[in-house]
């Protein structure tokens, strides 16, 4: 008898178990599975649960605060946000890759880590579905392009401007002491030269400079050394001939000139005698204390002239395009801050998938333009004829930069029905990066898979990076350069250049 | 005994006095000058120069941080997790090291190899946060006190403390009718009070510095301790990852940066005095003896 009911009560239980287990099942299935014939048509109605998992840009945003009810309202989505905070970005997303514990939408960056979880399939190829999303294929290629991988996409890229280098300037400086904008390497000396020794803020001390150079000076998108060089002509990093051979700029004469313009201005103390260990604040206070006359940099002219007014009130900032003695040349940065990319972990079925999509391609209707863009209308800005005026910027900074800055948005350059009313400045800014869209270069490796890169493509780095700064100061000679760059060669940099140029050519 | 000096002695001690100053001044000037930039106006602190002490007073960092809730929220997270956490460290530190301070205990040459082997070798990032998924602690503050609650370092030391107290006081307390948790709590512990001062800050304060784990193991972001955001705020500023179709002007100045600083420092230092009594005996007296 005894054993009787406590099978009776073991199989209830284990009933009850398996119901539970069941409904949770059942309620995925039906969402991911169901005939498409007869709920198609319902189907549309059911809001899509969507969890996304995002960088955290300034402060978080309250859970269903307006912008994501906007935003839940109109895609019909339950948006869940996972703020991660910057510092830990790259950690925490490894780990949730690891684990398999990912949301359905998750940003990440083309790095040799998730290029690799790109290879061995984690996400969702989704290049054959573009075609179907109107907004998503009216972008240019290049965007796909850059963050293709095998000639596969695996996401959407947080859009951002391809040729963002521009050149700021001090122009009551430039005034006073009648000088131009810096074109050829001469010029630059030149230019570099009279602010160092003009006293332009006339203070009495010798203490302006012409620019100045932080530790990164030569390293990645925003180094400086790479945007003067392509600007004279040079390659952005890597140069490709016709049969494929790849040469790294740093092997290039425009390069190498630029490095020599660099070593004499060090010698004759026209820029800061410790840019190898400056960091990047430092710099920063210097610019905004009003010491410097130039600066070649992807953020606004508006920002620096904001910050400047404060300390100098005379002061009065230009924009100029980067140009060379052939014209404006910049060169191409990636054309996206991050990839939205859909896990197959999380999301099981095709029409999951697609559904993704369309919420995605629904942020750049012209509705979620202005809203990721703007805010809320009557409450972040208001409408007055053909612009709008922003109204709170406190609000703006905590409420709508969050999702400006990481979801899609073009800005003013897709389907924007009316420009937020900005400085002059702030616009010839903006302007200046859209022409330079035409003349950027690219970067022929960007896409290309090394091996060597992916392991030791930092330490290859490395050694360049250090000889271009011993070069600098003085160091060591061109014969000492050419031995470091032999050096270079030597541990795998001759491997690299074989790997792309094999990469190249089966393209 | 001033009257020995002689003269040689007298140099002596001034040189010695001069440069234990110069050190002092050089550990409490970023202080000062942290203090300062804080309470300074931004345009003054964009002038540049070393600012000891503010020449226009602005209270408007502080402002613009108390202006929503996210920093007293995340001031109480790491209140919280610094108050429980370390009161679970100092229990179960104890509650293992007493019983290795004990000769009569079998196989503890065994477990305190064991101890020392995680010491030397550990499992690493992503080992480490499967177990914890599966303890089902993710997202939840104690994922960020109980995976920690021993640290093998301080578990050898205050064994070693342990060790010092006489075998004789447990047996008489036994003689008494104490049984084993007794003696623990009622003759042992009483007298480590300044070893358990001692570890009690060194938990402490690595609590109160949690960042990693909190990242890695958190996902709500109402639950992140103080020094995330910290981090955000210094480093969302540091970096120039500014779009130019957006005007940046609300990049963190130096002075929001120092307050959040100050904010985030001050109450762990405040507790240090209550604790520096027994600090410099509690760290002596455990490490005297190997």
């Amino acid at each position: 008898m005894k054993k009787k009911t406590a099978l009776i009560i073991s199989s209830v239980m284990l009933a009850t178990v398996l119901s539970a287990c069941g409904s949770n099942s059942e309620q995925t299935a039906s969402t991911a599975s169901p005939g498409a014939s007869t709920q198609a048509t319902t189907e549309d109605n059911t809001p899509l649960d969507l969890s996304i998992a995002i960088h955290q840009a300034g402060e978080v945003p309250a859970k269903g605060n307006p912008m994501e009810q906007a935003i839940t309202k109109y895609t019909n989505t339950n948006l869940s946000f996972q703020w991660i905070p910057t510092s830990g970005y790259d950690e925490k997303i490894n780990v949730m890759i690891a684990s398999g514990e990912l949301p359905k939408l998750i940003k990440v960056s083309y790095v040799p880590t998730i290029i690799s979880a790109m290879q061995s399939d984690v996400f969702w190829e989704i290049g054959p579905y573009l075609k179907e999303y109107k907004n998503l294929v009216a972008q240019s290629q290049t965007y796909y392009d850059n963050i293709k991988v095998d000639g596969k996409l695996y996401g959407i890229p947080v859009y951002r401007n391809i040729g963002r280098a521009a050149l700021h300037y001090r122009k009551d400086w430039f005034d006073q002491t009648q000088l131009t904008v810096p074109k050829t390497l001469d010029e630059w000396y030149n230019v570099l030269k009279v602010v160092a020794d003009e006293d332009p803020d006339k203070n009495g001390k010798k203490d302006t400079y012409g620019l100045m150079l932080d530790k990164n000076y030569n390293q990645g998108v925003a180094s400086a050394l790479t945007r003067i060089s392509v600007s004279q002509g040079g390659p952005n990093k890597w140069k490709v001939d016709n049969e494929g051979n790849f040469t790294p700029e740093f092997m290039t004469d425009e390069f190498f000139n630029t490095m020599k313009l660099f070593k004499r201005l060090y010698d004759e103390q026209l820029i800061n005698q410790d840019f190898a260990v400056t960091d990047a604040l430092t710099i920063d206070k210097a610019y905004e204390a009003g010491r410097v006359a130039m600066r070649i940099s992807g953020g606004n002219a508006q920002s620096m002239q904001t910050n400047l007014v404060k300390v100098i009130p005379t002061a009065v900032i230009d924009v100029a395009s980067l140009e060379g003695p052939a014209g404006t040349r910049v060169p191409a940065e990636s054309g996206n801050a991050g990839i939205l990319a859909i896990p197959k972990s999380s999301v099981k079925t095709e029409a999951e998938v697609k559904k993704i999509l369309t919420f995605l391609d629904k942020l750049l209707d012209k509705e979620m333009v202005n809203l990721i863009n703007k805010g809320v209308e009557g409450k972040h800005y208001k409408v007055e004829g053909d612009y709008t005026l922003p109204l709170d910027k406190d609000a703006d900074a905590k409420e709508v930069k969050p999702y400006r800055d990481t979801l899609l948005q073009r800005g003013e350059t897709y389907n924007m029905d009316k420009r937020m009313k900005q400085t002059d400045l702030f616009v010839k800014n903006n302007k200046v990066v859209a022409e330079n869209d035409k003349y950027a270069v690219a970067n022929p490796a960007l896409t290309l898979i090394s091996v060597t890169f992916t392991e030791r493509g930092s330490e290859l780095e490395q050694i360049i990076t250090d000889a271009e700064t011993k070069f600098i100061m003085g160091k060591i000679d061109e014969a000492g350069w050419s031995a470091e760059v032999e050096r270079w060669k030597n541990n795998g940099g001759e491997q690299l250049m074989e790997e792309y140029k094999a990469a190249y050519l089966k393209k | 005994m001033p009257q020995d000096k002689s003269t040689g002695n007298r140099i002596f001690d001034c040189i010695n006095y001069t440069l234990l100053m110069l050190i002092a001044l050089i550990c409490v000037l970023p202080f000062v000058y942290v203090l300062a930039v804080s309470f300074t106006s931004p345009a003054e602190v964009a002038k540049g120069g070393l600012i000891l002490w503010p020449k226009e007073w602005s209270l408007a960092s502080y402002r613009y941080i108390f202006s929503t809730d996210t920093l007293f929220r995340s001031m109480l997270v790491s209140i919280y997790i610094t108050v429980l956490g370390t009161f679970i460290n100092l229990l179960f530190t104890s509650l293992m090291a007493y019983p290795l301070a004990r000769t009569h205990l079998r196989g503890r040459q065994g477990i305190l190899l064991a101890v020392l082997f995680t010491m030397l070798f550990g499992g690493g990032m992503i080992p480490t946060y499967f177990v914890v998924k599966a303890m089902h602690l993710t997202n939840s503050l104690w994922s960020l006190m109980i995976p920690n609650a021993i640290s093998a370092f301080n578990l050898i030391v205050l064994k070693n403390f342990f060790q010092q107290i006489p075998d004789g006081l447990e047996d008489s307390a036994r003689i008494d009718g104490c049984n084993d948790v007794g003696v623990l709590f009622r003759i042992v512990l009483p007298l480590s009070l300044p070893a358990m001062a001692t570890f009690g800050l060194f938990y402490a304060v690595g609590h109160w510095n949690q960042f990693f784990n909190a990242i890695l193991y958190i996902n709500d972001s109402r639950l992140y301790p103080i020094q995330v955001l910290l981090r955000q705020i210094v480093i969302l500023s540091q970096s120039s990852i500014g779009d130019t179709s957006i005007d940046n002007t609300e990049i963190q100045p130096l002075t929001i940066r120092m307050a959040v600083i100050v904010f985030a420092t001050v109450p762990i230092l405040l507790v240090y005095p209550f604790l520096q009594k027994h600090f410099a005996k509690g760290v002596m007296l455990g490490s005297v003896k190997g």
